[in-house]
């Protein structure tokens, strides 16, 4: 049985817009494990983005803890300044979004540098080295010094991985990383995912309002109204790996 | 390069029109600061050593004629350094071939080769004119169409016609420097004189003083001794002028306009800062998004600052690179103007240091501190509100914790509109977007109306003063009310005058006005300063004086005298009614003061007594070498006319006249050297109205681009090109109506400003400001055609936008 590398603790979250208070989260309590694919399914509105954004640490919780182990590291991120937690998430997690997020003037090697360049941890000649090899992990090296506008869109939510993969995380978040792709390009997405599963041994959590994807995780949660309703873990081709 | 440094060159390169923007907001500023302190700086040190190379004379003496035994007396006084004797009489001269008559000065000497005080400077041919020979000063080309090798003609007081050869041009930086109404002047050798029928006497002295060439102190120390000396010797002084060796006389005063001028410049920077300001916070506004990203992917604040410093300063590095280069011709064009205005030389073209890192602090500096607040917040945003762009929205937006009603202007606008409608009167519905519109950015709005307002009322302002100046000199004016003075070489009687003047048609009246030359004395008896007193009739109704204290002069006065105000430098504590010491005609006398009237201080005191006892001063009853004409029309044609026509007619007669000059003509130099001054301050101006209306087309832009997604809508919901476009050109110009509005208000105080300052630098006394429509006028059609042209840019733009686009947007 692998360990929890995310641990969810009575995690809430309330918004206060001028129609009053909105709560987005309650009392959630979750554990995710070292090296699986855990997809969150919910429809629109539910609070998976709002989850997704208290275990990265992109928004700020209302009460309780999320701690990350990894690395050798037990950390609680939401007791960490947004400064330290932005350092800390460059080095620890990657992140993904639907809009694919890259920076259009510049190519799509240097905006998979950038990461390296902002956390120091590789020097300029490594970093780049590092950058051609996740492009050719996405099979996008021919593309290297385009920019992203010239780019499928498929392709770029490909260069945002890579991205997200630039210091080696062990974690990686995505928020409908396939939302506004074609189903083939979609798939080509999944299939990025699984192999950084099986041969990196990288956990992902993915959020996701398309139920049918339910199948590709190896263990998915359901949301509604901020609440985790139900756990479902499928039979599928990660899960028979990991009863090996 | 490493990535985020890429990220920054292209922030830099890929939105040129930003870029252009914010570097031409700097360079504004940066260039207005440069012109004017290196302008500052090359002045006030070429002015005084160009002054003090001429070795110019610590003391000028105005005298009755003397001689060389006379001279050497003066060379031997006490404390005296170098002495030389002159005669300078004035004479109408013609080029060769022309009809145009011009006064000039000819100044003789005695040698040109020992000259060693007030130096000649050589320009073009000899340096040396021999006898019947003449040199001019370069100015007087400017009047006199001449060139070397031609025979310039001279008329004498009793018409006769002389010519002289002129062998050369020179430059005198000296002699008349401090007088903006000094004739030219031109050089002759002593031993020309008797062919221009003058006695080889001299009539001028010219003085430095052995020690302490720059302590005006004891320059009126040994000045004073010396006219002391010459007075009780019989040869009377009746002008003495003081200055120091390395101080030109206008020095102050060219300072104080720079000062005035500096003043603008540092305000440029001001607005342009405001301006550099605004588009930051909106570059920042836009770059949320990026902002959000680098943070998503690990950037810290500090790196997020570093890089967005590190864009300012990049924006100031180009900005500099414009502005220097163009700031250094630019204050050596104005130095050089300045320089040819007053007569003095410059050092040559170079790059003044001091300026130079004036500038580059100005450069650098101002757009870091106008760029560090919208930078701090922009890198310390979080991830969450940088990636939703919730800044960008407007400040107008409901916020959480806020009562839940509309923004006061909204309710005012629905109130309003409401209003109006129920009396039948609607207002087109786009109008009233682009009225709320205006009012959703506040910070930016505020920031815009305020370099927009200063500009308009800086504009404004400078137009009032133009008015206000030429008002006074027209006040001034009212002193000198003759549409002809005739001076004579002797007195003449008034009836005899009267009786040949009134022939020339056109004469109307003709009046006999006195000078007594006299100064004015402190109660120890040491000279405090030349007092210029004339002697009108009571009655004259040529001079309409604006009287501060006390009352005019009567034809009973005797003994007493009116003064201009320029007698408080002096006698701070002077009122009517006091006595003062006077020296007259080598006699000091006691005189009371009837009253103090406003005059121009420059030019020294002014005072009046009446012709009818100055005639029993000088001594000569209903005669005199001066006189008054009026004309049936006052024009300046006719006066220059009537002026020729007299002059004729009076030589014809056998007149020895001296000179007939028309009143306006000094007055119209006045003006002009006023209106120089004036173009200088209107070039302030409409910089910073230049930095207004950028400021406008900025604000108008960012508006646009974050309301791009709204357009869409509009354009979704039926909106065609006219009605965006009208929609945005509606808002830049409810800015620029409000702008105008304001500096309405905020110009009257400015004028006031301006006016005082400019007025105690030229005129050494504040004068009444006078408003003129012209300046609003002008401006509020400005004001619509900038706010106009700077949002059809971004309007056209706008329109521009497919539907797809800009819902797209995001």
């Amino acid at each position: 049985m692998s360990s929890s590398i995310i641990e969810l603790r009575n995690v809430s979250k309330t918004y206060s817009t001028a129609a009053g208070d909105f709560t987005a989260l309650i009392n959630v309590n979750m554990n995710i494990l070292a090296g699986e694919f855990l997809g969150i399914v919910g429809k629109s509105g539910a609070g998976k983005s709002t989850l997704l954004n208290m275990i990265n640490g992109v928004d700020q919780l209302t009460s309780g803890e999320v701690i990350v182990r990894a690395d050798n590291e037990n950390i609680s991120i939401h007791t960490m300044s947004e400064d330290a937690r932005a350092s800390w998430r460059g080095k620890k997690m990657g992140v993904v979004y639907q809009s694919f997020q890259l920076l259009p003037m510049l190519t799509l090697i240097d905006n998979i540098t950038l990461p390296m360049d902002l956390s120091d941890n590789y020097k300029p000649r490594e970093s780049k080295e590092r950058a051609m090899q996740l492009l050719q992990l996405m099979e996008l090296e021919e593309h290297a010094y385009k920019l992203p506008a010239f780019i499928s869109g498929g392709q770029q939510q490909r260069v945002a991985i890579a991205r997200a993969l630039a210091n080696d995380p062990p974690i990686l978040v995505a928020d409908e990383p396939t939302g506004s792709l074609d189903s083939i390009t979609a798939d080509h997405i999944f299939e990025v995912f699984e192999h950084l599963i099986t041969d990196q041994g990288k956990t992902i959590v993915m959020v996701t309002h398309d139920v049918g994807l339910v199948s590709r995780f190896s263990r998915s949660l359901t949301i509604a109204d901020g609440e985790l309703l139900s756990e479902a873990v499928p039979d599928t081709k990660l899960n028979q790996g990991r009863k090996k | 390069m490493r990535p985020r440094w890429r990220k920054v060159l292209h922030d830099l390169i890929d939105n040129k029109a930003r870029t252009l923007l914010v570097v031409l907001s700097i360079a504004v500023g940066v260039f207005s600061i440069g012109v004017i302190s290196g302008a500052y700086q090359i002045i006030s040190n070429d002015m005084s050593v160009s002054y003090a190379a001429n070795h110019p004379a610590n003391v000028e003496l105005r005298m009755a004629n003397y001689n060389t035994d006379v001279l050497t007396s003066i060379h031997n006084a006490q404390g005296i350094g170098e002495a030389e004797g002159r005669r300078v009489n004035n004479f109408r001269v013609r080029a060769q071939g022309s009809d145009q008559w011009v006064a000039l000065d000819v100044v003789a000497l005695e040698s040109f080769s020992k000259n060693q005080v007030n130096l000649l400077a050589p320009v073009s041919g000899a340096v040396e004119a021999g006898k019947d020979e003449i040199l001019l000063e370069k100015d007087a080309l400017k009047k006199l169409n001449a060139t070397v090798g031609e025979n310039l003609t001279l008329e004498l007081s009793d018409g006769t016609l002389k010519e002289l050869k002129l062998v050369g041009i020179v430059q005198d930086v000296s002699t008349g420097a401090g007088d903006f109404l000094a004739p030219p002047f031109a050089y002759i050798v002593m031993k020309t004189l008797p062919t221009l029928r003058q006695p080889e006497l001299f009539n001028r002295a010219y003085v430095t003083v052995a020690e302490g060439q720059d302590d005006i102190a004891n320059i009126r120390e040994v000045g004073t001794a010396l006219k002391d000396r010459l007075d009780k010797n019989g040869t009377a002084v009746s002008r003495t002028r003081f200055s120091e060796t390395h101080k030109h006389p206008l020095a102050d005063t060219v300072n104080a306009i720079l000062g005035i001028l500096l003043a603008l410049g540092i305000l440029i920077v001001f607005l342009s800062s405001s301006l550099i300001a605004n588009t930051l916070s909106a570059l920042l506004s836009q770059h949320l998004r990026h902002i959000g990203v680098i943070k998503l992917v690990g950037g810290r604040n500090k790196q997020v600052f570093a890089m967005y410093l590190t864009l300012i300063m990049a924006f100031g590095v180009l900005a500099l690179l414009i502005a220097v280069p163009l700031g250094g011709q630019g204050a050596y064009g104005l130095a050089l103007f300045i320089a040819n205005k007053l007569r003095f030389n410059l050092l040559g073209y170079r790059i003044v240091p001091m300026a130079l890192m004036i500038q580059v602090a100005v450069g650098l500096l101002v757009p870091l501190v106008a760029g560090l607040a919208p930078v701090i917040s922009g890198s310390r945003i979080t991830v969450l509100r940088a990636l939703s762009g919730d800044l960008a929205g407007d400040e107008n937006k409901p916020q959480a914790g806020k009562p839940d009603r509309l923004p006061w202007f909204d309710y005012m606008l629905v109130r309003v509109t409401r209003i109006l409608a129920m009396r039948g009167i609607h207002i087109p519905r786009p109008f009233i977007i682009s009225l709320r519109n205006t009012f959703r950015r506040r910070g930016r709005l505020m920031l815009t109306l305020f370099t927009l307002t200063m500009g308009g009322a800086i504009f404004i302002a400078v137009f009032n003063v133009r008015v206000t100046l030429h008002d006074y000199i027209g006040a001034i004016g009212s002193y000198f009310r003759a549409d002809v003075t005739v001076d004579f070489d002797k007195t003449y009687r008034l009836s005899e005058v009267q009786k040949f003047g009134l022939q020339v048609d056109g004469v109307e009246r003709v009046e006999a006005w006195q000078f007594i030359g006299t100064e004015l004395l402190y109660p120890d008896g040491a000279v405090a300063d030349n007092l210029n007193m004339l002697a009108p009739p009571a009655n004259s109704k040529l001079v309409n004086p604006i009287i501060v204290a006390g009352r005019w002069i009567r034809a009973d006065d005797v003994r007493k005298f009116a003064v201009s105000e320029a007698i408080l430098n002096f006698f701070p504590d002077l009122k009517p009614g006091d006595s003062m010491y006077l020296k007259i005609k080598g006699r000091t006398e006691v005189w009371e003061v009837i009253g103090i009237f406003k005059f121009v201080g420059r030019e020294g005191i002014l005072a009046y007594t009446p012709f009818e006892y100055s005639s029993q001063v000088l001594n000569l009853t209903n005669r005199s070498s001066s006189y008054r004409f009026v004309t049936t029309q006052h024009d300046r044609a006719t006066q220059d006319l009537m002026a020729e026509r007299l002059d004729h007619f009076f030589r014809g007669a056998g007149f020895k006249v001296r000179q007939a000059e028309s009143g306006l003509a000094s007055l119209d130099t006045a003006s002009e050297s006023l209106d120089t001054l004036v173009v200088f301050l209107l070039i302030m101006a409409i910089l910073t109205a230049i930095v207004g209306a950028m400021g406008l087309t900025g604000t108008m832009g960012m508006n646009v681009l974050e309301r791009t997604r709204e357009i869409g809508i509009m354009r979704a919901i039926g909106a065609d090109d006219r009605a965006v476009m009208r929609t945005v050109i509606a808002e830049g110009f409810v800015i620029g109506a409000m702008s105008f509005g304001l500096a309405i208000i905020l110009s009257i105080p400015f004028t006031y400003l301006l006016s005082t300052i400019v007025s105690l630098a030229v005129f050494e006394t504040p004068i009444d400001v006078v408003f003129t429509y012209m300046g609003y006028a002008i401006w509020f059609g400005l004001i619509l055609v900038l706010s106009v042209v700077a949002s059809i840019l971004p309007a056209r733009n706008a329109a521009r936008l497919t539907i797809r686009e800009v819902l797209a947007y995001e």
